[in-house]
């Protein structure tokens, strides 16, 4: 996957979790559970989508890496390069 | 490899949601209902013509969509259903009625603080404080139990005040005897004052469809009329449950939703069970009467709340039931909902599970005449000649409750004693819904939600 596909994704992935997210304003940099006003219980969802749609297991200590939209980016791309 | 990853014992609301988040995430899972429809204690049955709903009196926890944090809203992102599509029935306006003094409160809050205000000036302030420390509460923080009495005690200083408010909270999800924990007080307090009542457009059914589909169309599968006899386990694992009819279910973990002294019962779990057991059950008459006539005070309800004596009396009556403090409940009387047909009344009464038990059949007959005149005429002391005969009338008894939702002694808000981590002896059992300690229907079902997101999914 690409940097671009691997955005796509993480974004897909959110507007699942919730119908209201809006992406409008979003800044890559910045932490995406407070600007999406998301909860833990969502947080956890992306990691579960990811384990469900790539077979990806996220250790519980990498959370953190998925704090913004482009940290996911370069958490993930090395993970996701044969995808 | 065992036949499913996860079984779930009992397909009410919890087990419908636990369902829902572990085959959502690609687990297979089976949940196997003892009835031959979901909804455990929030179910419906067909009489005369009639959809009648079981339990559902109104939902609590209203919230708009839009408010990412209120927990409806929170519970149908892990659902992945829409709350936008979601249509619900906001209530009109419901009241605490003791001996004259009336306290009305609806889904604005300001309200019941007017209120308050106008019949207990001296407290006011002190109200208004109160509800800033209960929103500012943690009510899921492990903490060893703390009288919620004695805290609206030390704050407000007006006792009639006190079981004004603790009256719907306490009758719509307390399963302990005249007082209740903080953390409870708060969980209810928010659900009932803060969010408020509502109800899902339709009926249960509805509700229950869509939970149902939304299991489905992850994979997950339900089996009805298949009551567990055993939960098999060896050692300090479970292997999985014996059906009644002899089958065996093997299953990598179990979520039993059948209370804490059912799933020991099942499981042989060494418990004294009557710490388990709730006391607080329930007779409820469902009447259907064409034409309502209740006076102008009383007009565009949606529950009243009331008690005859100065004091609440929560706890198990002496007699059959307890017909001087109840609920009376007007299913119509929402936001949105046109009269059609007769119109419904449904009126709640504390009740002695032993002496109905006790009873035999003539017996019970009899006491379930007597009692409903008993609880009608209670009712008429609040709402008058309110209705010519009924055209329809059923009452559910904590036998009625016991047979139909799996509650021991008809305890529907199970034990007095909660399970929060939801663990057992058995390190891949788990329990979830009532006995769990979240409340009302939102609150079963975030119950659900969470043991399988703490236990069963990482």
């Amino acid at each position: 996957m690409t940097r671009d596909e691997i955005k796509y994704l993480i974004l897909d992935i959110i507007q699942n979790i919730d119908e209201e997210a809006e992406f409008d304003d979003l800044d890559e940099d910045k932490p995406l559970r407070d600007q999406l006003d998301l909860d833990s219980m969502d947080f956890l969802d992306i990691v579960m989508e990811l384990r469900k749609r790539h077979k990806l297991q996220i250790p519980e200590e990498d959370y953190p890496q998925l704090a913004t939209l482009m940290s996911c980016v370069n958490y993930l791309e090395p993970k996701l390069k044969d995808a | 490899m065992a036949d499913w990853q996860l079984i779930i014992i009992g397909g009410g609301l919890s087990g419908l949601a636990a369902g829902i988040r572990a085959a959502r995430f690609g687990q297979r899972t089976l949940i196997v209902e003892q009835h031959s429809l979901p909804g455990g204690l929030n179910s419906y049955y067909l009489r005369q013509g009639h959809l009648l709903e079981t339990g559902l009196h109104a939902m609590t926890n209203f919230a708009p969509p839009g408010l990412k944090h209120a927990p409806l809203n929170r519970l149908f992102r892990q659902l992945q259903l829409s709350r936008k599509n979601f249509n619900t029935h906001e209530q009109l306006e419901s009241e605490v009625i003791f001996l004259g003094i009336t306290l009305r409160f609806s889904n604005d809050l300001n309200l019941l603080i007017e209120e308050v205000a106008a019949h207990f000036p001296l407290a006011a302030d002190r109200f208004r404080s109160l509800i800033r420390e209960v929103d500012a509460y943690d009510p899921f923080a492990e903490r060893p139990w703390q009288s919620a009495r004695a805290f609206l005690r030390a704050r407000l200083a007006e006792p009639l005040l006190e079981d004004m408010l603790l009256l719907p909270l306490m009758v719509y999800g307390n399963a302990e005897e005249d007082d209740m924990d903080i953390g409870q007080f708060a969980i209810m307090f928010r659900a009932v004052f803060l969010e408020g009542f509502f109800r899902p457009a339709g009926t249960i059914k509805n509700l229950l469809d869509m939970l149902l589909a939304q299991y489905k169309a992850f994979g997950g599968e339900i089996r009805f009329r298949a009551p567990v006899a055993h939960i098999l386990s060896d050692g300090g694992k479970v292997q999985g449950i014996s059906l009644q009819s002899g089958e065996e279910l093997f299953a990598d973990a179990v979520l039993s939703t059948a209370g804490i002294p059912g799933t020991a019962e099942m499981s042989g779990w060494p418990l004294e069970a009557a710490r388990y057991t709730g006391k607080m059950s329930f007779m409820e008459s469902i009447s259907l009467v064409p034409e309502l006539r209740l006076p102008p005070e009383r007009s565009g309800k949606t529950i009243i709340f009331y008690s005859l004596k100065q004091r609440l009396a929560y706890h198990r009556p002496s007699g059959p039931i307890d017909p001087s403090w109840g609920v009376i409940c007007f299913p119509d009387h929402f936001q949105g909902l046109a009269q059609s047909g007769p119109a419904q009344v449904r009126v709640t009464n504390a009740a002695n599970y032993d002496l109905w038990r006790q009873a035999d059949e003539a017996e019970y007959r009899r006491l379930k005449t007597d009692c409903g005149q008993q609880s009608a005429a209670a009712v008429r002391q609040i709402l008058g000649d309110y209705s010519r005969d009924a055209v329809y009338q059923d009452s559910f008894t904590p036998l009625t409750i016991e047979r139909f939702t799996g509650k021991c002694a008809g305890a529907v808000y199970g034990s007095p004693v909660k399970i929060k981590s939801g663990k057992t002896p058995w390190q891949n059992l788990f329990i979830a819904g009532t006995d769990q300690g979240y409340l009302g229907i939102v609150g079963s079902m975030l119950s659900g939600v969470t043991i399988v997101n703490q236990h069963l999914l990482k």
